[in-house]
This record gives structure tokens, C-alpha cells and sequence, in this order.
């Protein structure tokens, strides 16, 4: 089977039902939970971090590099236009797995923090100036603080922060107050990776084109929970990664609308990206490939359009109603144990519980729960402006992904209670 | 010559518990032993003995007696680190700068604490590197010019 057999499947979108997950089944398709981990089976949750991969994307990625992998766009052979059609088959996949209105308006990236960068860089320094506003919120990854404020140490734009009520919900009032005259861009995340709160986006982005400001969306833990339709959303920008949903790392995503990014200029120079270089002058190729500067991630492409297709095989709503169905099974089972506390408790929010337990020190708890096989993510989550909003130096996280089942949330929980046990808390 | 005898006295002590879970307890055990006996001023957690680098914090204060011998004190707000960092400072307590530059990755390893997990295996190297550099910038091995930063 070729790359181009492949390629041919149709994208569910979002809005499209499909039969509850058979987790059983689901499990048996992710080679790495079949493991051990000092002598006892893995439970992992920390998919918010970086998820396991499924066979179907392991076998895209290897099947690439042994039938048809080549540079692509340039050779003059037949491996290169299979690899170079596969390619861009791959964002293809995308683009229909978001309904962007083009194939044009997917720019491949290493990751959601360059896809950020790229809008910081490009739309930054050419649309703001000295005095202009760029309004966060207090709950953003540093992927989505650390390059405005680059621009903003470059050309001296001020930004503005949205706080969150004690609940992690969006004070909406407030960035509706906080967007003014000189607001020129609202940079915000579709999905808080540490409290696991959904923003409105629907009435964020109404608010902000109200006043004529654009909105790029942080959507790395966004779409990995639930379908993302970018035309309905009406978002301007939304940058994601492929590791988090199921692909591989190394590729990351920025859906921009075709109007900005034809606007923008290239990110990055190099091969790939240009129409005719002469020492005088050099001209650039359209989007998206204006911003693709040297060899793309070819092969990750290819394995994230797998992914793509996997989890829409599955249906967005259905991994979103079996994400929900643990998330409310762990929630009550952290919140009857007494001294447990979590962070976030934003209606509507994805599986993803942040908390500390007693006055244990969280490090202490995840040491424990390593030691019982139990992979979760501890620290500051690249969130320290919010764990300094959350009064605490950090947090023990466990995320869950449409792999994980109830058995995940008892060994969570017994981890938990072992930990008490050991450590004295 | 170098006195490693509390180094040999830990490592002989873990060396003895043939079960990594056990191994594990011993650590933390060893970390609310060190709080409860010596607890480390609330003074001395100052940025100045702060450890960069640890995902807990971890503050390290270095002494240097008259025979410019280096006693250690540490601390970290993890129980688990708390006993590491207490076994560490123990450990290499006593010694001058250019003895504590002899010591090498392969006493770590001797402590056989890598298997308990990967990152704490990491931690402890660090630590050891962090050591070293205390010893290094009280002057015991002037004129090397090498400052480790990477801990």
C-alpha cells in the first residue's frame, strides 16, 4: 500500500455523530499500553503533556519511509512526487479536519509554539505598532505570553490580561473592558492545559471583530477534546500541535484565514518558500508555503494526517463524551477523598484535573505515583503567571485521553491513597 | 586520603535493601528523618542557596572550616528530594575542594538509586556537579576557571 491509498478518507466533521467509544478496542490499537512500568502495567495520564500514538500512525509514518519517502516539491522523480502528494494530501486531511475554507490557510509548523511565534513575528511587526494592545488571559501556556512579550521588548506594544474567577472561568466582563481603542489583536487559548476550562470562543471572537481585533486561538488542548470548526468559530488564527492529538512530534499546525496570511510577510527565509532570488531581490511563494521555510517535517505530516483520520474515525463527540464520563468519574472520586483539592472547576471543562493533595508536596505525589506506574505531569505546567494567579508553587496534573478508562481513575485514585500512606499526608 | 566513610555507610545501607520498593522508603524516610533531627532555618532559604534547575526547590549551604573542609547542609521542600539532598550533603560532607572534585559519576551509580527513576538518577548527578562547583568556588581549586552553571 502506497502513501496515495491512504490518503483517500473521508474527515468527519465535528458536527457529525458517531457510536460510543469502545475503549477495549481503542487500547489494543496503542502498542506503548501494552507495557510495564517497574513491573506494573502503565496507566498514563499525561496526554495533555504528549498523547500515545495508535498503530495506524506508527505504520503511516514508518510506511513513508519505506515506500516513498523523498524531499519534496522539487525533485523530478517519482519518489518525490508521491512523497510530495502525500504531503500535501496531509494538509489536506487538516484542513477539512478543522473546515477551513482551504488547503492554503494550513501552514505546517514544529509545534503550536512556533505557530505562534509565526503570527507573533509576522503579524506582529507588520500590523502593530509602539502603543498597540494585545489582550491575554491569566491562563495561558507560556507558548501563548513569552512571544508577544518578545514583540512587545521589540516594538513596544503593551499587553493586557484577563483574569479568572476562582473557578478558572473567563471573566468575560472584564475582556470585554479590556479591549479599547488601541486593542489590535486578542491572543487566547481555546483550552486551559492546566484547569482544563473551555473559553467561549464563539463570543470571544464576536466581542473582539466588534471592535474590529482579530483573535489567535492557543488550540493545543482545544481540539484534542472536542471537534474544531475554525469557519464557525470565526477565529483568525488557531495554531495546534500534532503530539498531543494522537500524531507524531515534530509537526505543529497554524490555521490562518486566507486574507491575513496573504497580508503577512514570510517568517522564515530559505529554500521552499521563495518564487525567484537574485542577490537584488528575492520574491515569495503564496501561503502557505510562503511561511515553510527548508525541508518541511515531511514524514510527521504524513503521520499527523493519520492521526487526524483516526480520531475521526472515532468521532470527535464520541472521545469527547468518553473524556467527560472519566473526567466526572475522577473528579468525584478525588473530591470525596477530603484533602484533595483541584483547580478548575469551570463548567464544561475538558478531562483534565489539577490538584494537590493534602500539604503533600505535589513532586512527592507524582514520585509515588511513578513508582505505582502511574505517569502524570507535576510542576508549574508552563503556566507560572496562573499558578502564581492559583497561589501555589505547583500542581500534580492528570489528563485523560480517549485510551484511558475506569480502571485509570481507581489506580489514580489508590496511587493517591498510597501516597498518603507513604508520605504521611 | 580522601574520607568517604559516610558515603560507604549509605551505600552499604542501600546496597542491603534488595527491593526497590523498600529502597524507595528508605529515601523518604531518610528525608523526615533529616527534617525532624536537622531542620534546616527558615533563614537559610534565601535565593543565594537556591539549586536552580530542580523541578522541587532545593537550597544547599556550604561551610568551610579552617583545614578548608567543606560541610554541607541542605533542604528541599519534597520529602523524596529532602532525603536525597540530605544524603548527598551527608555524604560529601568533610571533605576538601579538590577531594570533592574526585568524586565521579560512578559513586552515584554506586548508590544505585537510578533504577527508583531515571530523573532522580539526573538529580542526584546534579546535585554532585552542584557540590563540586561549592567546592570549586571557595577556592580550593583556584585558578581552573570552571564554573558549571548547568546543574
Amino acid at each position: 500500500m502506497t502513501m496515495l491509498d491512504v490518503a483517500a478518507d473521508v474527515i468527519q466533521t465535528p458536527a457529525q455523530t458517531s457510536a460510543p467509544l469502545d475503549v477495549a478496542k481503542v487500547r489494543a490499537e496503542f502498542p506503548i499500553l501494552k507495557e510495564t512500568v517497574y513491573g506494573r502495567p502503565l496507566v498514563y495520564l499525561d496526554s495533555a503533556a504528549s498523547a500515545q500514538k495508535p498503530r495506524t500512525v506508527i505504520e503511516a509514518v514508518s510506511r513513508a519511509y519505506e515506500t516513498s519517502y523523498s524531499n519534496v516539491h522539487r525533485g523530478a522523480h517519482r519518489l518525490s512526487q508521491l512523497a510530495t502528494d502525500a504531503f500535501e494530501d496531509a494538509r489536506e486531511t487538516v484542513a477539512r479536519f478543522v473546515n477551513a475554507e482551504s488547503a492554503d490557510e494550513i501552514v505546517f509548523t514544529r509545534n503550536a509554539t512556533e505557530a505562534l511565534n509565526l503570527v507573533a513575528a509576522s503579524y506582529g511587526r507588520t500590523f502593530l505598532t509602539r502603543g498597540d494592545e494585545i489582550v491575554l488571559t491569566e491562563m495561558e501556556h507560556h507558548a501563548n505570553i513569552v512571544p508577544w512579550q518578545l514583540l512587545r521588548d521589540e516594538i513596544g506594544v503593551v499587553l493586557r490580561v484577563v483574569p479568572i474567577d476562582d473557578d478558572g472561568v473567563l471573566r468575560l466582563e472584564a475582556l470585554a473592558d479590556l479591549i479599547g481603542p488601541r486593542t489590535r489583536l486578542v491572543a487566547i487559548t481555546h483550552c486551559s492545559n492546566v484547569l482544563g476550562t473551555v473559553t467561549p470562543l464563539k463570543e470571544i471572537v464576536a466581542l473582539a471583530h466588534g471592535h474590529g481585533v482579530p483573535v489567535v486561538v492557543d488550540g493545543s488542548q482545544g481540539i484534542v477534546h472536542a471537534g474544531v470548526d475554525v469557519r464557525d468559530l470565526d477565529v483568525d488564527f488557531y495554531a495546534f500541535t500534532g503530539h498531543k492529538l494522537y500524531g507524531p512530534s515534530g509537526i505543529g499546525v497554524l490555521y490562518g484565514k486566507r486574507a491575513w496570511l496573504e497580508r503577512m510577510p514570510p517568517y522564515q527565509g530559505g529554500g521552499e518558500m521563495i518564487d525567484h532570488v537574485s542577490f537584488a531581490e528575492t520574491t515569495f511563494k503564496a501561503p502557505p508555503h510562503r511561511f515553510e521555510a527548508g525541508t518541511p517535517p515531511i514524514v510527521q505530516a504524513i503521520g499527523l494526517a493519520a492521526a487526524v483520520r483516526y480520531v475521526s474515525a472515532l468521532g470527535m463527540e464520541a472521545i469527547r463524551a468518553h473524556e467527560q464520563a472519566l473526567l466526572a468519574q475522577a473528579t468525584e472520586a478525588l473530591a470525596g477523598m477530603g484533602d484533595v483539592r483541584i483547580f478548575g472547576r469551570a463548567p464544561g471543562k475538558a478531562a483534565i484535573i489539577s490538584f494537590l493533595v493534602g500539604s503533600l508536596h505535589p513532586y512527592d505525589v507524582a514520585a509515588v505515583l511513578d513508582r505505582a506506574g502511574i505517569a502524570v505531569r507535576v510542576g508549574q505546567h508552563c503556566a507560572e503567571p496562573l499558578m502564581g494567579r492559583l497561589g501555589v508553587d505547583g500542581t500534580v496534573r492528570a489528563s485523560f485521553a480517549l485510551y484511558n478508562d475506569g480502571t485509570d481513575v481507581e489506580a489514580l485514585v489508590e496511587g493517591i491513597h498510597k501516597a498518603k500512606r507513604m508520605l504521611g499526608g | 586520603m580522601t574520607d568517604l566513610s559516610r558515603f560507604e555507610e549509605f551505600a552499604e545501607a542501600l546496597e542491603m535493601i534488595d527491593d526497590e520498593e523498600m529502597r524507595f522508603e528508605y529515601i523518604i524516610d531518610l528525608g523526615r528523618q533529616y527534617e525532624r533531627e536537622n531542620p534546616f532555618p527558615e533563614a537559610w532559604k534565601t535565593d543565594e542557596h537556591l539549586m536552580h534547575g530542580c523541578m522541587s526547590k532545593v537550597w544547599i549551604v556550604d561551610d568551610v572550616d579552617d583545614s578548608g573542609c567543606h560541610h554541607f547542609r541542605g533542604h528541599s521542600d519534597a520529602i523524596i528530594v529532602n532525603g536525597l539532598v540530605g544524603m548527598m550533603t551527608d555524604a560529601f560532607s568533610g571533605l576538601t575542594g579538590a577531594e570533592l572534585q574526585t568524586i565521579t559519576v560512578d559513586h552515584v551509580r554506586r548508590l544505585n538509586l537510578g533504577a527508583l527513576t531515571t530523573q532522580r538518577q539526573v538529580g542526584m548527578m546534579a546535585m554532585l556537579k552542584h557540590l563540586q562547583k561549592l567546592g570549586r568556588g571557595n577556592g580550593a581549586m583556584a585558578g581552573t576557571g570552571d564554573h558549571d552553571d548547568r546543574s
